[in-house]
């Protein structure tokens, strides 16, 4: 069955309508910069000084008082949101593996923006960049976008979000919603990464992932795990003590996710891949607040 | 210490491949995970490879070495040498006669017997045999040498109760006979004592005695017969006989019943170890069973009796009869018949005397019958028919010849020379004495008994037994001389008609407990032997006379025919098949042919009162085994179990730590 079937675009369209209501403000609202220029909304006045445009001056303002004043208008800019997907091995891990929900939920954010004609990128990353979606708007752009989410595979060594978000930042672009969708398994922790997007003015939101089976393994007894991020393996004894201790561990860094999150006021969605990506939209939208 | 099977050392070689694959392990099971980051964190606190690891692993690797080097030494079966040397063989003889009925000690003695046994047999060791030996009625080895416990325990628990007498010295000879000459052999008696000659078995060695039981009171029927009168058709005479074994006075109440109906009730009062016994004459013409009952038997206080029972607990004596089986006896009373008799008229003392006989239905005629019928019997006098008819006929002074005789001239004054006293026909009965004027000469064809005989050798009173003809002859003139004036005249006449009616057995012996009976029987007859409990054996065939008993059970023993049930047959006759063509067909048992009444019948039996010399004799407690009671491959295999349990816990713990 392909990943963005026909029926995952029906799910789209629905999606896209019930977000007009909904992420509006909220998620991808819509944002006006704080630059003045040809917008249609009416800002304020200014005193005229030479060279400036007379197409802009009131002269209802200067007929009643005299006053040479100029109109300025907010200039409308389009938004950009930035999806940084996770293709790391990690999140190939799964049945279904955690980055097909990845791709579908990127898809249907990314759709939404695009429907609001806004502007989208997607960045695929692991141990670096590993592949780009160029900024792009218009629902036209939609199709193409699908198919370099169906073409991206789990690959890499180890997932490295600071050195990923470190080469993302340093490109020449405007800051925006950045969406990093992750399972944030990153060895040196995710932190520095997220810590730069801030630090950079990006607004970031974690939208994490993770399998059931990763939260309550079954493993008991002599194994070898096998690390399908980094190919190593390591022998092992697993007791009914260890478990415990990795249930332990495992929740509190799921905790202490969102704990950062909840820090620095970042939107953040965690999920497991047992739910489906139009439900966790409609969970995110809930969280937002629009709807009950 | 030895090995019985010591190529099964080859079984080490086993711990090779086990260290081999412990060094190598086993390819461990792959789990792919996404991240090691948490494993890391548990599993770095926890140093792996720590030297506690290491050494578990170890000491779990030489306990599965342990483990197997103790099944291989188990399959060896190590043994010491002392084992064999100091082996054991104990027979033991089981008293289950019927004093172990008695309940003075809980449930019984037989039980608290077995009880004992029971720990003698746990007490076993290795390589110990033993025997049991059951010591009532007749010496029977239940149980051979084993040394296996459960068939002991089995064949001991088997061990029925019995009414019979104590065999108890034969039983021992048995049991010697099965040591032979083992070193370390004793025969083991668990008994009552209640027998003679228990006291000289503790100066024998070999045998080691422990009784059972107290010194209880008993009162008890210790005979019991009925007979029928020899002068009366229907009197009977009983004979009983009480016994009170115990050291007090008893009273008690003797009932005596015929087919239910009471007969006699005899108040009793008896002194410590009196015997009483009385002969008690009754009429009946009808016979049955006549039971004889023990009741409200009571035994005069004597303070408080205390006693030592078979477990060394000392407990009052609770019932003041302790033994139930003496408490009843039963005998057989022949029945007597009413005989219908056909009389040829001519003497007045001859019809007389058959009319007073109660059991005689006579009928008088002018001159013998033409026609005769079956089960009568014809007494001719005087006149006689040519030929004598079948069936019963006495015939007196017979006028003519028949086809049984000749007759002859008349004899005057026969003088009696010669009288056949074995005969039942001339019972309490003396002929040369009488004044016999005149008799006639028969000369009686082949096949006649003389049964008394003149000094000329001609026979005065003679018997003709044929296959469904008897004949009596008498040839004396009865209406001259003092014959009919003479007591012996009724008594011939009664002997006569008991002889017809075949009642050759006056007295139906009641049997003691035992004992056996012969009983002749028909080559093709199929007979089953049911005792009183309703248990049933089949009797040899093909025989004339059948042995039967010894009666071990107090009550009424029957034997019947076994007779094949037709009904199958005839259903599949009338269309309905039966069901399975290989079905065996169901027996049943007819009417019994002949019955035996058994009682318990002995003084010895019902004196429960254990010598006071043996009430304590021989240790009481069970044969000492030591610590080595099982094989040294049973402890091995033990050990090897408790490693493996030990092991098991290891491994849980590597698992749940």
């Amino acid at each position: 069955m392909a990943l963005f079937d026909s029926d995952f675009l029906k799910k789209l369209e629905y999606l896209s309508i019930v977000s007009r209501r909904v992420f509006r403000g909220s998620l991808l609202a819509q944002r006006r910069t704080l630059q003045f220029g040809s917008g249609i909304e009416f800002a304020d006045h200014r005193e005229y000084t030479a060279g400036d445009d007379l197409r802009y001056l009131d002269w209802n303002v200067y007929a009643r008082h005299g006053d040479l004043l100029l109109k300025r208008f907010q200039e409308e800019e389009d938004l950009h949101v930035y999806f940084l997907l996770d293709c790391s091995r990690s999140m190939g891990f799964g049945n279904p593996p955690k980055f097909d929900l990845a791709r579908q939920v990127t898809a249907a954010l990314a759709y939404i923006a695009l429907a609001d004609l806004d502007r989208i990128a997607v960045i695929a990353f692991a141990d670096r960049v590993l592949a780009d979606f160029q900024l792009t708007r218009g629902k036209a752009r939609i199709l193409p976008l699908l198919n370099f989410l169906e073409n991206l595979e789990p690959q890499g060594v180890d997932t490295n979000l600071t050195a990923s978000i470190q080469q993302f930042v340093r490109r020449r672009q405007r800051t925006g919603l950045s969406i990093v969708v992750s399972d944030l398994f990153d060895p040196a922790g995710y932190q520095r990464g997220l810590d730069q997007l801030r630090h950079r003015r990006y607004e970031p939101h974690m939208i994490q992932l993770h399998d059931p089976q990763e939260a309550r393994p079954a493993v008991l007894g002599d194994v070898e795990l096998y690390d399908i991020e980094n190919d190593a393996s390591r022998k092992v004894t697993v007791t009914e003590k260890s478990l415990r201790a990795y249930r332990r561990l495992f929740d509190d860094y799921q905790q202490s996710v969102a704990t950062y999150c909840r820090t620095y006021s970042l939107g953040c969605t965690q999920a497991t891949t047992e739910i489906a990506f139009d439900e966790l939209i409609l969970r995110m939208m809930r969280t937002a607040g629009a709807v009950t | 210490m030895s090995l019985a099977f010591p190529l099964a050392l080859l079984w080490a070689g086993l711990t090779v491949p086990i260290v081999i694959f412990y060094i190598l392990k086993i390819r461990l099971r792959r789990v792919p995970v996404s991240t090691t980051i948490f494993w890391q964190q548990i599993f770095d606190e926890k140093r792996p490879r720590s030297l506690w690891q290491i050494l578990r692993h170890l000491l779990s690797l030489l306990m599965q070495i342990a483990w197997l080097l103790l099944l291989v030494f188990a399959l060896t079966e190590p043994f010491f040498t002392w084992e064999i040397l100091q082996a054991r063989r104990v027979i033991l003889v089981v008293d289950n006669s019927a004093s172990m009925r008695a309940i003075d000690v809980s449930p019984t003695r037989l039980e608290a017997a077995k009880k004992i046994g029971q720990q003698l047999i746990a007490g076993l060791r290795f390589r110990d045999e033993m025997a049991i030996v059951a010591a009532g009625v007749q010496p029977q080895v239940v149980c051979g040498l084993t040394g296996h416990e459960r068939t002991l325990q089995t064949a001991l628990a088997g061990i029925d109760p019995t009414d019979g007498p104590t065999r108890v010295t034969a039983a021992i000879d048995l049991g010697k006979r099965l040591l032979t000459d083992a070193k370390h052999g004793r025969v083991v008696v668990l008994s009552d004592a209640c027998f003679p000659g228990s006291d000289k078995l503790t100066e024998d060695k070999l045998v080691e005695l422990r009784t059972i039981g107290t010194r209880a009171a008993n009162v008890g029927i210790t005979n019991f017969q009925v007979r029928r009168s020899l002068l009366d058709p229907i009197g009977y005479e009983i004979l009983t006989e009480v016994t009170n074994a115990s050291d007090r006075p008893a009273e008690c109440r003797l009932d005596i019943d015929l087919n239910d109906a009471p007969v006699d009730v005899i108040p009793l009062s008896l002194t410590p170890g009196q015997t009483w016994s009385k002969a008690i004459e009754k009429t009946s013409a009808s016979g049955g069973r006549l039971i004889a009952k023990l009741s409200q038997i009571a035994l005069a206080a004597a303070g408080e009796e205390e006693s030592k029972t078979a477990d060394g607990k000392r407990s009052t004596a609770a019932a003041p009869d302790a033994l139930a089986a003496d408490n009843i006896a039963i005998a057989l009373l022949p029945k007597r018949t009413e005989q219908r008799i056909v009389l040829t008229e001519g003497n007045l003392f001859l019809r007389k005397v058959l009319e007073v006989n109660p059991l005689v239905k006579l009928e008088v005629v002018t001159k013998p019958p033409e026609q005769y019928e079956a089960g009568v019997l014809y007494v001719f006098h005087k006149q006689v028919p040519q030929a004598m008819p079948l069936g019963n006929s006495l015939v007196v002074d017979p006028a003519g010849g028949t086809d049984l005789w000749k007759l002859g001239e008349i004899l005057e004054n026969p003088i009696v020379t010669k009288q056949d006293s074995d005969s039942p026909l001339l019972r309490h009965v003396r002929l040369d004495n009488v004044l016999l004027p005149e008799a006639k000469q028969l000369t009686p064809t082949d096949g006649a008994t003389s049964l008394v005989t003149s000094l000329s050798g001609d026979p005065l009173y003679f018997s003709v037994e044929r296959p469904g003809q008897k004949v009596l002859v008498l040839t004396v003139n009865l209406d001259q001389g003092d014959l009919t004036f003479r007591t012996a005249f009724p008594i011939m006449t009664t002997n006569a008609l008991a002889w017809f009616a075949g009642q050759a057995g006056e007295l139906r012996e009641s049997l003691a407990a035992g004992a056996v009976s012969e009983i002749p029987i028909s080559a093709s007859d199929t007979l089953v032997c049911r005792s009183p409990a309703g248990k049933t054996h089949p009797l040899p065939t093909g025989q004339a006379k059948v042995a039967i008993g010894p009666f071990d059970e107090c009550g009424l023993w029957q034997v019947s025919k076994e007779v094949t049930d037709a009904t199958p047959q005839r259903k599949a006759q009338n269309g309905t098949p039966p069901r399975g063509a290989g079905a065996s067909v169901p027996t049943t048992l007819d009417e019994p042919i002949i019955e035996f009444a058994c009682n318990l019948a002995s003084k010895t039996e019902s004196d429960l009162r254990i010598p006071a010399a043996l009430q304590s004799a021989g240790p009481q407690t069970a044969m000492v085994a030591g610590w080595l009671v099982r094989p040294i491959w049973f402890y091995l295999v033990a050990a090897a179990w408790l490693l493996a349990a030990m092991e098991w816990v290891l491994y849980q713990r590597r698992w749940i730590s």
